[in-house]
């Protein structure tokens, strides 16, 4: 709709004023009223109605006004002039109406006009506002998901916090049980020791010189290979003791009871004590093999470290269909501390090997395991900044490579 | 902004009754209609409905030769006061010269009046008008009703307000002259200023009032 409305002030013309009249029916009117042709001129003596050829001079005209000022002269040499005044009465109120409706017509396409803007920009402001929503909803949904996501991956944690606090309480207490009869079975240990390093010399004080009866019942209990057995025996018991109470110290160390916050540490100790804490199940089902390079010292949770470190190994160790080899190597690597832990297990299929980080995702027997523990390690790595990959071949092995970065 | 139109030597003035329905802004013009003794008068075109409530706009045109020969024609227009004509509203005050606001004196009509003011002044921001410096009468109308305001109490309201405040009776045709007359007094410095109706035309602020509601100047009707 391309109206051009000129407004409802704008100054009329003859013409306009008397549009609204078929010309024919009103000259026939006039003539009849005036006795007789008439001429209609402007204010500005132009043609506009009746007779065509001017009037002889002298005949009287009488003006019709609009708006204040005259706009037509009304000549009729036949009529009188009460007759003229009459006529040019008539005309100015036609003019008068057709004013009116000018003006009526020119308002309403104003109002129109500014009505249908007004609707046009409230459409405009409504179809913004509904983008607004459109993204709004496509971001809520986006939203959502990253919502269950982070809550998801909150509970893992939660759950492998939990888990971990529980055994590290465990292992704390048990620790403490285990320290103290270690210690005093150590400490009688040396002292056994001490004391069966006292027999020999009076071994062979008696063989020479005891009775045959003696020496018959020495050779008898074959005392001489008791005393050559003791001591190895108690040397062995001695660092099977140690090695209890190292283990104890690992485990300890490990479930990271008493080390929550963030310190500085050589991650090879951290590797070991790991090695340490696993060594029976490796042990059983492959050889472990370490190449630890040095390491700069790094700033890292430690015991969130070690829980990953056990988890790639445990992994390794159930991947051993047949006894195998695990190799964890240690290095640095472009500012970034790289550690490498490969086994020569069954491999990951490649079908499922997108898939080992996701949440719950596992390939273990219902109770063997919870699928977490991949997520939740690769949730460490990245915590500290760092990334996880994996490489893996049926039936060759797979490789876990964790990278973290130095500064 | 009135019009100067050099050709026809003729200054156009829009003055504009404004205010709430039924207030009075028609009857108003009415009055006029009866009471000036310009020179030259127009008749009063209105553009109601049926029920008598004006649809577009009330116009009546009066006007006056100055000593310069010049013509001044004066529009006085009223709006509709129904809330749904905004938009008529807003065309008839665009280009005023002045405002009449016609408020209805009932103590009902407390509301409806400073509604009706503050959509003045919002339409007068819409269409360009300074209202800081837009002349402005206010008028209370229809005096001669009961329950209606006390004049003390209007004056106090008012107090602060910068504009001239008139009692009128429109329907018995008090105080409408004395509006309209206060209008043109705030309106003649403008256009003596813009125009320079004093030095070049020979019209100061007496002749100017005069020639248009009658009085001691110019008179025949």
């Amino acid at each position: 709709m391309e109206i051009q409305a000129r407004g409802y002030e704008h100054a009329l013309s003859l013409r306009e004023l008397l549009s609204g009249i078929t010309p024919d029916k009103l000259s026939a009117a006039l003539v009849v009223l005036l006795n007789g042709s008439f001429r209609l001129l402007s204010a500005n003596g132009e043609w506009a109605m009746g007779a065509v050829l001017p009037f002889a001079a002298g005949g009287q005209r009488a003006a019709c006004n609009y708006d204040l000022e005259t706009v037509a002269y009304l000549e009729a040499p036949s009529a009188t002039e009460s007759q003229l005044r009459a006529a040019a009465g008539l005309l100015e109120l036609f003019m008068q109406s057709a004013a009116r409706y000018f003006m009526a017509s020119e308002m309403h396409i104003e109002v129109v006009k500014s009505d249908y803007e007004e609707l046009q920009r409230k459409h405009t402001l409504l179809l913004e506002s509904e983008s607004r929503y459109k993204v709004l909803v496509e971001n809520l949904e986006e939203h959502v998901k990253e919502q269950v996501k982070t809550i998801a991956s909150a509970q893992q944690q939660l759950y492998q916090a939990e888990k971990m606090a529980a055994v590290g309480q465990l292992a704390a207490g048990m620790a403490h049980e285990i320290n103290n009869p270690i210690g005093f079975i150590r400490s009688n240990l040396n002292t056994a020791l001490s004391y069966v390093q006292k027999f020999p010399p009076i071994a062979e004080l008696i063989k020479a010189q005891g009775s045959d009866q003696i020496t018959a019942a020495w050779q008898a209990a074959d005392l001489d290979f008791v005393l050559q057995d003791f001591v190895p025996m108690l040397q062995e018991s001695i660092s099977g003791a140690d090695r209890v109470a190292r283990i104890v110290a690992d485990l300890k160390g490990f479930s990271n009871v008493d080390q929550a916050e963030e310190q500085i540490v050589n991650l090879n100790d951290n590797i070991r004590a790991a090695c340490n804490v696993a060594a029976n199940q490796i042990n059983s089902r492959a050889e472990l093999k370490l190449t630890l390079d040095e390491l700069p010292p790094l700033r890292c949770n430690p015991g969130h470290l070690n829980q990953v470190f056990l988890n790639l190994l445990l992994n390794a160790v159930q991947s051993m269909q047949i006894r195998g080899e695990i190799h964890i190597h240690s290095s640095v690597e472009d500012q970034h501390i790289c550690i490498r832990i490969s086994d020569t297990g069954s491999g990951i299929p490649a079908t499922v090997l997108p898939r080992i980080f996701e949440p719950f995702f596992t390939t273990h027997d219902v109770g063997a395991g919870t699928g977490l523990g991949l997520t939740v390690s690769r949730n460490i790595i990245v915590a500290h900044g760092g990334r996880i990959a994996v490489a893996s071949e049926l039936g060759v092995g797979t490789t876990f490579t964790i990278y973290l970065p130095l500064v | 902004m009135a019009d100067l139109d050099e050709k026809k030597r003729t200054l156009t003035v829009k003055l504009v009754y404004y205010g709430p329905a039924m207030s009075g802004k028609t009857t108003n013009l009415m009055r006029l209609h009866d009471i000036l003794a310009a020179d030259l008068k127009g008749e009063i075109m209105t553009l109601e409905t049926q029920n008598d409530r004006t649809l577009f706009f009330d116009l009546l045109p009066v006007g006056f030769y100055m000593p310069s020969g010049w013509l001044v024609k004066f529009k006085l227009y009223t709006v509709p006061g129904q809330v749904v004509h905004d938009a008529t509203r807003k065309a008839v005050l665009s280009r005023a010269d002045g405002v009449v606001f016609v408020a209805d004196s009932q103590r009902s009509q407390g509301v409806n009046n400073s509604e009706s003011f503050q959509n003045l002044e919002d339409n007068a921001h819409r269409v360009g008008l300074d209202f800081d410096v837009l002349p402005l009468v206010v008028q209370f109308n229809k005096r001669d009703l009961p329950n209606i305001l006390f004049e003390a109490e209007v004056q106090d309201r008012w107090s602060a307000a910068p504009w001239p405040i008139v009692m009128a009776s429109a329907l018995l045709g008090t105080g409408v002259q004395e509006t309209f007359v206060q209008l043109l007094a705030a309106v003649y410095p403008v256009l003596d200023k813009n125009f320079s109706l004093h030095e070049t035309h020979g019209t100061d602020l007496p002749t100017f009032v005069s020639a248009v509601v009658g009085g001691s100047f110019g008179n025949s009707g």
